[in-house]
């Protein structure tokens, strides 16, 4: 399995998928670069298990084009595009054994059992499993059982791999294990994948570009760096990354005040109007904190320790807390009940209508 | 050690007086001699050598063979179906597929006859098709329980995505994986077919419980000998059919591992 898969180009172009009245994907475009590895990211429901079905051509119910190195797949059945696919659910086949499993896409394709078998011990060892090529499924973990369905997948050395959060049942620590062995396969074997997930940090650590979806729809796709610091629109701000939410005026066309501060409402914000009230987005890290003795301060309430960061929940006198994250050497100047005073650290904010 | 209590000895107890003494006073009966005279295994004997044993047994085991085929090739697909694309139909199929319990026997055959195809109605494999009408209400449920247990649509696209027809999917990996489900729907189908009297009788066909109730009648210990072993074989059958899956799975983890 040294030999390299050549990364195909995918395309999908104003794919529509409705479902009675729910438009699961809502003239969804989207384009994968040879040997890249894209992550759709979104809440449940917003439809990224819908799109990787059609690209396997699971479901071939929609309107729109899917291309794959520019070919059409209108007419081409799932068992002919030659894409692998590793399930949300586990999906491995139940009367078979691991290496069975693997080599199941091999038999169908007619290659000789003596090859099949030494192609499944290469792909289970890739994936550390060669001593457990004899197990059935109800004898793995978890963890095993998607590592065998990713070998499965492989097997077929697909043109285009898929992976429909292959880890969400999987606990935290075989959750970053695992997750980093499949970028490093993946880079490895140069394939181009579509990865789905509703774990930003997961997104965010293992893609070339990550996709925010929301309704059937791309908001926003971009490397990780630019998603959280440069996000297009509110939707993608609040999703990514911790955000605040903070209740704000809009003083002039381009200022708000937020927390007795006057900032600049910055691009991509949604159109509001003056003396509207809104809510200001404000990332946790951009609120600093002092400490004050002012009987107008704020109050700590809670304070995490998250190893070299700390986050501490502010009561404002709103209907939230709003979030500050500093280093954990600065937090132990605080205490839980400390009368302390914010700043926004930043000269733009978001803002969004209420 | 786990207690029982008393109570759950004494009916226990109770249901194994129950249960096995009228066997072991039927068991001991067929063991009787001549005239009822000493014991020997005379009365198991005798059926065999009733002239039309073998003949009627053969037509009982094909009805019974060609009635499991006609049931699994209509239902297998059917029910799998029903768990795929058409759930919307599976009201109507559950229905169907219980009305043959509230029908009663008679009015089947009586009605069902005139349906029947003339060059049909001539051979003893009419049965086949009242069978597969009788037997249908218990496949059913065996089979959609057995697909119930296994995330089948999740399997049939994974083996598809690997590049499966849909032919090689159903063999490959649906019908193993509801192996234990059609074993005991197979099961069903055999056992109603060997032991179905009224239809064969309404309809005038000799099959062998129709001839087994015709001979008995002369012999009383022969017939009590039938039960019996009547008894032991269905047994013995479901025995078998509860070890074959294991033994499948022992001996293929013995190859993989030598
Ligand atoms: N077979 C179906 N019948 C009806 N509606 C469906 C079907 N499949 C999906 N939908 C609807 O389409 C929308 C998108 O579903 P999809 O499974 O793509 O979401 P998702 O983003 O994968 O969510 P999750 O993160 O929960 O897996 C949902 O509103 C869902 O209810
Ligand atoms: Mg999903």
């Amino acid at each position: 399995m040294a030999k390299d898969m050549h990364g195909s180009t995918v395309e999908f172009e104003h794919v529509t998928r409705s479902f009675g009245t729910v438009k699961a994907l809502n003239s969804f475009s989207l384009t994968l670069n040879p040997g890249e590895l894209v992550t759709l990211l979104g809440p449940s429901g917003c439809g990224k298990t819908t799109a990787l079905r059609i690209l396997a051509g699971i479901d071939r119910d929609y309107s729109g084009k899917v291309e794959i190195d520019g070919k059409s797949m209108k007419n081409v059945n799932a068992s002919q595009r030659n894409i692998g696919m590793v399930f949300q659910a586990y999906s491995l086949f139940p009367n078979m054994t691991a290496s069975e499993n693997v080599q199941y896409g091999l038999r169908v394709r007619g290659v000789d059992s003596a090859k099949r078998e030494k192609r499944a011990d290469e792909l289970l060892e890739m994936v550390g499993l060669s001593t457990q090529a004899n197990r059935r499924p109800n004898q793995l973990s978890g963890g095993q059982q998607q590592r065998v369905a990713l070998a499965r997948a492989l097997a077929i050395e697909p043109r285009v791999l898929l992976l429909d959060e292959p880890l969400s049942a999987l606990d935290a620590q075989v959750r970053t294990t695992l997750r980093d062995e499949i970028r490093r396969l993946q880079t490895r074997l140069g394939i181009t994948t579509l990865f789905v997930t509703h774990d930003q940090e997961e997104a965010m650590a293992i893609s070339d570009r990550v996709g925010v979806m929301n309704h059937g729809n791309l908001e926003q796709i971009d490397i990780p760096g630019n998603l959280y610091n440069k996000p297009k629109s509110t939707f993608v701000a609040g999703f990514v990354g911790l955000t605040n939410r903070i209740p704000a005026l809009v003083e002039s066309k381009g200022e708000v005040m937020v927390l007795n501060q006057i900032l600049e409402i910055s691009e991509h914000s949604e159109s509001v109007k003056k003396g509207e009230e809104v809510r200001a987005l404000v990332r946790p890290e951009n609120i600093s904190v002092e400490k004050s003795s002012s009987s107008l301060a704020s109050t700590v309430i809670t304070k995490s320790f998250l190893g070299p960061m700390t986050r501490v929940g502010i009561d404002v006198g709103m209907d939230e807390l709003i979030y500050a994250e500093m280093s954990s050497k600065e937090a132990k100047k605080l205490d839980t009940g400390d009368s302390v005073k914010l700043h926004i650290a930043a000269e733009a904010v978001m803002v969004e209508s209420v | 050690m786990r207690k029982y209590s008393p109570l759950t000895i004494i009916s226990f107890i109770f249901a194994i007086v129950f249960f096995l003494s009228p066997l072991i006073a039927a068991s001991e009966y067929s063991f009787r001699g001549l005239n009822g005279v000493g014991h020997s295994l005379i009365n198991y004997t005798w059926i065999i050598h009733q002239s039309g044993f073998y003949n009627n047994l053969a037509v009982s085991l094909r009805l019974a063979f060609v009635t499991v085929l006609l049931v699994m090739v209509l239902l297998v697909p059917t029910v799998v179906y029903l768990h795929l694309g058409g759930r919307k139909w599976r009201r109507v199929v559950e229905f169907f597929c219980l009305i043959p319990i509230v029908i009663p026997v008679v009015s089947l055959a009586i009605g069902a006859q005139v349906a029947m195809p003339k060059w049909l109605q001539s051979t003893s494999y009419e049965l086949c098709f009242f069978y597969v009408i009788v037997a249908m209400p218990y496949v059913y449920r065996a089979l959609d329980i057995g697909l119930q247990s296994i995330p089948l649509q999740t399997l049939v696209e994974a083996s598809q995505s690997l590049g499966a027809s849909w032919f090689t999917t159903l063999r490959r990996v649906i019908l193993p994986a509801i192996a234990s489900a059609m074993t005991g729907a197979l099961f069903i189908t055999i056992a109603l077919t060997l032991g179905e009297y009224t239809l064969a009788s309404l309809l005038h066909f000799r099959t062998f419980p129709t001839w087994v109730t015709n001979v008995s009648q002369e012999n009383i210990l022969g017939a009590v000998a039938l039960s019996v072993a009547t008894l032991v074989g269905a047994w013995l059958i479901l025995l078998i059919l509860a070890f074959i899956p294991k033994f499948k799975r022992n001996r293929k983890g013995v190859l993989a591992h030598g």
